[in-house]
């Protein structure tokens, strides 16, 4: 009891201290808890958003993907009308719906402006059904009643100031067709975000389907007493032997649903858990250094405890006591942060287009259990070391003068264990660059990352003493004496300084290893198309969809074009003569004119004769893999068309990350073999513009494209530049990550400089007393300040640059094969990192500055 | 005796005063009303240029408060303090700081080096925060008369109790300052570095013509003055000159008693 006692009051004696560390639990706490909340939040959104949208029992086309399907033709599947009849006639059926929804759609506004949604939500066309019925409610004007009438969605309306009577476009791979709106009708659950546009069923299926005799899904209502269960089995049993149909019942439809959008969800739960991660471990070295700090600075006190009798275990145990007590309130403060941030990332996502109700937020026990649990575990096994540290002084520690902690030298067998650790990190990220397939290399990336990040904090406090000697040399010597006095101050703990660098160290390793990596994508991806594009224009949708051919028309009637080539992923099984049987191989059909737009290496054979008649090209991968030379006949099974045997007539070098490991036929080959109506869309087209009239070409491809507004036209200048924009939101991601290690970090070096201060005091006072000023006493503390910051940021960023010039040697094989050092980020992280010193010392500083001259030097 | 105010005489070098120090009226009082406790009461006292002036007293006298006052480390309630010229207790901080730095010196009773700076370092580091190079010739002299030449380049964790305070006597005296003040400069040490030390300092006075104030409890380090001003509840109430050791404890014996009986 007395040891929580001596516990609480330490920890209260020490607030300043431990509120920092308790920021840095807090932090991390707040980013699992966000995390949690948010999903959470998203998945009652999506329950409830499904549970109104599906019908008791769906029967929908067998092959049909469920939710998000964008089928390559730009149909999607449907079954036949009779099915409803057949339905309607099961007993149980209270009643049966023909449904037409077709998430292939573009819908543009008078002014060719598309209405979808920018985050990626979908924007579903189909029929006004009683589904649609239940999850939302015309609010102005009336559903669309016959042809060339049209439903829009409030959101979507007050989004794009649609107002009753407006014209939208609706583009098809079937065609485009218009109409004008004759209602709105608003949601009664929160709708994240997709653009739902509805018309009379005739219309829906006409225009969507092709053929008013289809339907894309049969909703049935279970009559009373009915279960969904019950009624599917009947439904299944009535429809037995009439070819095959998915038939899911309400909660196996909303489950399908929410599985699709999951992988979207994963992306944001795994970068956020991404943040809580990195949150984590920089704060657990903010806990060590915190605790160690204390026990240092307690020295004489617990030697006065153990000399009246307290045993290790009990001082080890008042500390860990004071870990929990940190751990408690850190992770208290940080789950409900955590809340906090779940709104705000609603908030962020809904200035995105995703829109999130904070009525739907959801907060389960597993957030403030998982939460509490990680933070205290966390912050006490951060305390364990300077735990038994503490247990480990020895009673006669009391009876030593107290005065400032001697220079604390880095042990030689700490310095020997990090060495070793860090050689055989280096050795592994060498290793990782020479051996040949990235399956193979990347253990040894792996184990080269953690072995070097550990071996570097273990000899923390010998580069601390070699780095700082060198910052010190360069940037310190300016200010004289100050600067000089600040360099000792620094290297007088190197343990401390090593500590306190090593928070910052990892964040910036982090940033620097995968600005790197991206850097080199955007610079491999460069060079490669420099290298191998042809083609001056690319043509693609934004969101993968299939160009459509009212479009590629628009497209190939352009001036000044020389040629356009068209460009389709075709789903097809390969087999090898030697048996070899390749599933959903990458084949590709495209127009021979795409030999010239994409130039390739050949290892055998020639592109051109690819193009041939029923003639193909395989990577040399998959010829290794398969023993499959230029001359051998392959069998080819095209999904929903018939089996063809085509000739290898050349073998491709798989360099490069465009089409890597792509099969090539002749699109004239594969519709030979693949009915016109299961065709693929194209994916993405090229076109060369005829020679000296690039320009005019680019005008006229943008010109010809603009009732299209979901395709892009770019020359190889703006999809350099696209790809840099990809790649560059991708990197912000990651200094959104330094950013939160900065934070954490910062606390770190406040945290050390205050005690430093605390512990100087009387050196303080000596110097203010023989004539240092307090600017000049500032500037020292500021200085020591920028030094340990710039030693975290400068073995950080090398240790990054190793990791991240590894992890390109290692990816060369994949493709990236130009190694790219963004210098001046490099170099401005560098520089930011100085005055991220300077704002650590600013609270520090000014303390020591206000510090009475008399006090200090009276100070025992 | 309330004072302890010599004539004013014109000393021979320079035409500056040969009071090197002057307090007039200086009250030093802490807390209000019931709490209120005076340390300094009304002191008037003159510092002799080139002499050694030591200020005894029984604790709480308010001979620190007295020292610190003077060398501009602490405020004044009331009163004046003149540094040759210059009115010190008129001084913002800064200007207060850089008197320290520029014209002061300071041996402290322990925790007097900085342990990050070597011997030398420590020694010229008044010098160097004013941005000032030393004059070679004068360190050189220092150095010789503490008897320090070989010890330079070491940390003070590497010295012995008694050369650490020699290295503060050698910093003090290093950048010539017009007065330098010891705050019981020997109370740490044993009697045969302490004596060391005072040797140092009177040596200072007589060959460098230094002026040094030291705070003190010792007798025998009284006894190395010229001159010694006895404190009691923040007044002077006696002073004495050529002092010696007895005639020191003498004196002290007859306060404590007079203290006693009163």
């Amino acid at each position: 009891m007395t040891i929580l006692k001596t516990s609480l009051r330490n920890f209260l004696a020490h607030k300043g201290r431990m509120a920092l560390s308790a920021v840095a639990v807090l932090l991390s706490v707040a980013f699992v808890s966000g995390t949690l909340v948010f999903t959470d939040t998203m998945n009652t959104t999506f329950d409830k958003i499904f549970a109104v949208t599906a019908s008791d029992v769906t029967v929908g086309p067998k092959d049909a993907p469920a939710g998000e399907s964008k089928p390559e033709t730009g149909k999607p599947d449907s079954l036949p009308a009779s099915v409803l009849e057949r339905v309607g006639a099961v007993h149980g059926v209270a009643s049966a719906e023909g449904g037409v929804s077709s998430q292939s759609v573009t819908v543009v506004d008078g002014h060719d402006k598309n209405v979808g949604a920018a985050s990626g939500a979908p924007t579903i066309a189909g029929n006004w059904t009683s589904t649609d019925a239940r999850s939302m409610k015309v609010t102005s004007g009336h559903r669309p009643t016959r042809s060339g009438q049209v439903m829009v969605d409030a959101d979507t309306a007050k989004k794009h100031h649609l107002a009753i009577g407006d014209t939208l476009r609706t583009i098809t791979a079937g065609g485009d067709f218009s109409a004008r709106i004759s209602g709105i009708a608003t949601f009664k659950v929160t709708n994240p975000g997709a653009a739902i546009v509805t018309f009379d069923t005739r219309s829906a299926q006409r225009e969507l389907l092709g053929s008013t005799d289809r339907f894309t899904s049969i909703n049935v209502t279970a009559a009373k007493g009915v279960s969904d269960a019950a009624l599917k089995r009947d439904v299944a049993k009535a429809l037995a032997g009439s070819g095959t149909y998915k038939i899911q019942t309400q909660k196996e439809a909303a489950d399908a649903n929410k599985k699709d959008i999951g992988s979207f969800l994963d992306v944001i739960k795994y970068a956020m858990l991404g943040f809580a991660g990195i949150a984590f471990l920089v704060g657990i070295f903010l806990i060590v250094n915190t605790f160690s700090m204390l026990v240092a600075q307690r020295t004489r006190e617990i030697g006065l405890m153990r000399a009246l009798g307290s045993s290790r275990k009990q001082i080890n145990r008042s500390v860990l006591t004071e870990a929990v007590l940190l751990g408690v309130v850190g992770s208290v403060a940080g789950v409900a942060a955590g809340v906090g941030l779940a709104v705000v990332l609603m908030k962020v996502m809904g200035a995105a287009g995703m829109d999130l109700s904070t009525q739907d937020l959801t907060v389960t026990w597993r957030t403030p259990v998982v939460g509490l649990v990680l933070g205290i575990v966390v912050t006490v096994v951060a305390a364990w070391i300077p735990a038994r540290r503490g247990g480990r002084i020895s009673p006669m520690a009391a009876l030593r003068d107290a005065g400032t902690p001697a220079d604390g030298r880095a042990g030689r067998v700490r310095g020997a264990i990090g060495l070793v650790l860090t050689l055989v990190g280096g050795l592994a990220l060498y290793a990782s660059t020479q051996a040949d397939g990235a399956g193979a290399a990347s253990p040894f990336l792996g184990l080269g990352i953690v072995a070097t990040l550990i071996g570097f904090v273990v000899i923390g406090p010998l580069l601390a003493g070699v780095v700082v000697r060198l910052l010190s040399a360069v940037v310190l010597r300016v200010f004289g004496p100050v600067g000089r006095m600040a360099e000792r101050n620094a290297l007088r703990n190197p343990r401390r300084t090593g500590a306190t660098g090593a928070a910052l160290m990892i964040g910036l390793a982090l940033v620097a290893c995968l600005s790197v990596v991206g850097s080199s994508m955007v610079a491999s991806a460069t060079d490669q198309l420099d290298r191998s594009v042809g083609a001056d224009f690319i043509v693609q949708s934004d969101t993968g969809q299939p160009i459509v051919p009212q479009a590629q028309a628009a497209l190939e009637k352009a001036p000044y074009l020389d040629h356009v080539t068209r460009y389709k992923s075709m789903d097809a099984t390969v087999i090898a003569p030697g048996g070899t049987v390749k599933k959903h191989a990458p084949l590709v059909a495209a127009d021979p004119s795409y030999a010239s737009d994409l130039r390739r290496d050949t290892k055998q054979g020639s592109l051109d004769a690819a193009y041939g008649k029923n003639a193909m090209s395989v990577g040399e991968k998959y010829a290794k893999a398969a023993h499959v030379k230029a001359g051998d006949t392959l069998t080819v099974a095209f999904a929903g068309g018939r089996t063809a045997h085509l000739r290898v007539a050349a073998v491709t070098s798989d360099d490069g990350v465009i089409d890597s490991g792509v099969m090539y036929t002749n699109i004239t080959t594969a519709r030979r073999y693949v009915p016109a109506d299961r065709m693929p869309g194209n994916m993405i087209m090229f076109a060369a513009a005829k020679d000296g009239k690039e320009k005019q070409a680019y005008t006229a491809l943008k010109h010809s494209l603009k009732p299209y507004p979901q395709y892009t036209v770019r020359d190889q200048t703006d999809y350099k530049k696209t790809l840099r924009d990809q790649i560059g939101q991708l990197l912000n991601l990651v200094y959104g990550l330094l950013a939160l290690a900065i934070v954490v970090a910062v606390l770190g070096v406040v945290n050390t400089l205050a005690l430093s201060v605390v512990e100087r005091t009387r050196e303080i006072g000596l110097m203010r007393a023989i004539g240092l000023s307090r600017r000049q006493l500032r500037r020292m503390i500021r200085l020591e300040s920028v030094v340990i910051a710039l030693f975290g940021a400068a073995v950080g960023l090398g240790l990054g640059m190793g990791w991240g010039t590894a992890a390109q040697k290692l990816l060369a094989l994949e493709g990236l094969d130009v190694l790219s050092i963004p210098w001046p980020t490099i170099a401005g992280v560098f520089v930011a990192s100085a005055f991220v010193g300077l704002l650590a010392a600013l609270f520090p500083a000014f303390r020591a500055g206000r510090m009475n001259v008399l006090n200090a030097i009276a100070t025992e | 005796m309330a004072t302890a105010v010599s004539t004013p005489r014109r000393g021979g070098t320079g035409g500056r005063t040969a009071v090197a120090a002057r307090a007039r009226g200086v009250v030093k009082a802490y807390g209000a009303g019931e709490t209120r406790v005076v340390a300094l009461d009304h002191v008037d006292v003159d510092i002799a240029r080139g002499q050694f002036t030591a200020i005894m007293g029984p604790s709480g006298s308010g001979k620190s408060t007295l020292m610190h006052c003077l060398a501009g480390l602490d405020t004044v309630t009331s009163g004046e303090i003149h540094l040759d010229d210059t009115e010190i207790t008129r001084l913002k901080d800064k200007r207060l700081t850089q008197l320290r730095r520029d014209r002061i010196g300071f041996i402290f009773q322990a925790f007097n080096l900085l342990p990050t700076l070597n011997a030398i370092e420590n020694i010229t580091l008044p010098m160097d925060i004013a941005g000032r190079k030393p004059d070679e010739a004068w360190l050189r002299r220092v150095v010789e008369t503490v008897g320090l030449a070989d010890r330079l380049k070491h940390r003070p964790t590497q010295l012995s109790g008694g050369q650490q305070q020699r290295v503060a006597v050698a910093r003090a005296l290093a950048a010539r300052p017009e007065i330098i003040f010891g705050d019981e400069p020997t109370g740490n040490l044993d009697s045969r570095a302490g004596a060391e030390v005072l040797g140092f300092l009177r040596t200072s006075v007589d060959e460098l013509g230094q002026t040094i104030v030291m705070v003190t409890h010792d007798p025998v380090a009284a006894s190395y003055a010229d001159r010694v001003l006895y404190l009691a509840d923040g007044r002077i109430v006696d002073e004495m000159f050529r002092p010696t050791a007895e005639s020191v404890l003498d004196r002290m014996k007859h306060f404590e008693a007079r203290g006693r009986t009163s």
